[in-house]
């Protein structure tokens, strides 16, 4: 299978839904590239567009839970970072997502219990 | 030699229609306005397509989820994985490849959709 067309798929697919969450895709091209294009890898081996940031385990439910747009199970976690794990999707109000950083979700949990 | 399929009228946008013309089955599917057909059984279990869903120019099969492009026919991915811990066989038949569809030029005529077989 083609994984330009592929690619170009998985944009037109998530778009729309990323949208309505906020989202926009990356506006550096080459990062968004470079992670659709790990993407497509992802699903031609296992079957589903994992994020190519976070680790797979062996329990199927968290795994699902990684699956791109994943953004409406990390919800408050990418809120506060103004970014999705990997990147891919960053705030519609982000123009340089140069400057935005990871909060590793250990850290994020602690700070948001206290 | 053109044919006609199907009447405008018939498919909204975002619909398909399956239909057979001189012996040949086509799924006519209508992006944005634009009509495109393509053949009807799956590239993969050859399940009718026109039952699946049409997600702008991606169609998805009822069967096994497999995604193909209207526009140009090929096959954006195979089926979806086999579901985990069951005591089936896995369904989804992964040992059969994904080919993609089979094209064929349409053009509106009034209120005809034509399709040049």
């Amino acid at each position: 299978m083609n994984l330009e067309a592929r690619k170009k798929a998985l944009r037109f697919l998530f778009a729309p839904i990323v949208d309505k969450l906020g989202y926009k895709f990356n506006p550096v091209e080459e990062d968004t590239d470079f992670l659709l294009e790990s993407e497509v890898s992802l699903e031609q081996k296992y079957g589903f567009p994992y994020c190519p940031c976070q680790a797979r385990t062996k329990d199927r439910a968290a795994n699902m839970k990684i699956v791109c747009p994943c953004i409406p199970f990390h919800r408050e976690h990418y809120d506060a970072m103004k970014r999705c794990w990997c990147g891919l999707f960053v705030h519609k109000d982000v123009s340089d997502p140069s400057g935005l950083k990871q909060i590793p979700p250990d850290k994020f949990n602690k700070k948001n219990r206290t | 030699m053109r044919t006609e399929a199907a009447k405008v009228s018939e498919i909204a946008p975002g619909g398909m229609l399956g239909v057979k013309l001189n012996g040949i089955h086509l799924a006519v599917c209508n992006y944005g306005g634009e009509f495109y057909a393509v053949e009807r059984r799956c590239g993969h279990a050859a399940a009718y397509l026109d039952r699946g869903t049409l997600n702008g120019y991606i169609l998805t099969c009822p069967l096994h989820y497999a995604q193909f492009d209207v526009v140009t026919g090929e096959a954006l991915s195979g089926p979806i994985p086999e579901a985990p811990a069951s005591k089936y066989e896995n369904p989804a038949a992964p040992q059969l490849a994904t080919h993609g569809l089979k094209t064929y030029p349409v053009t509106v005529e009034g209120d005809s959709i034509m399709v040049d077989l």
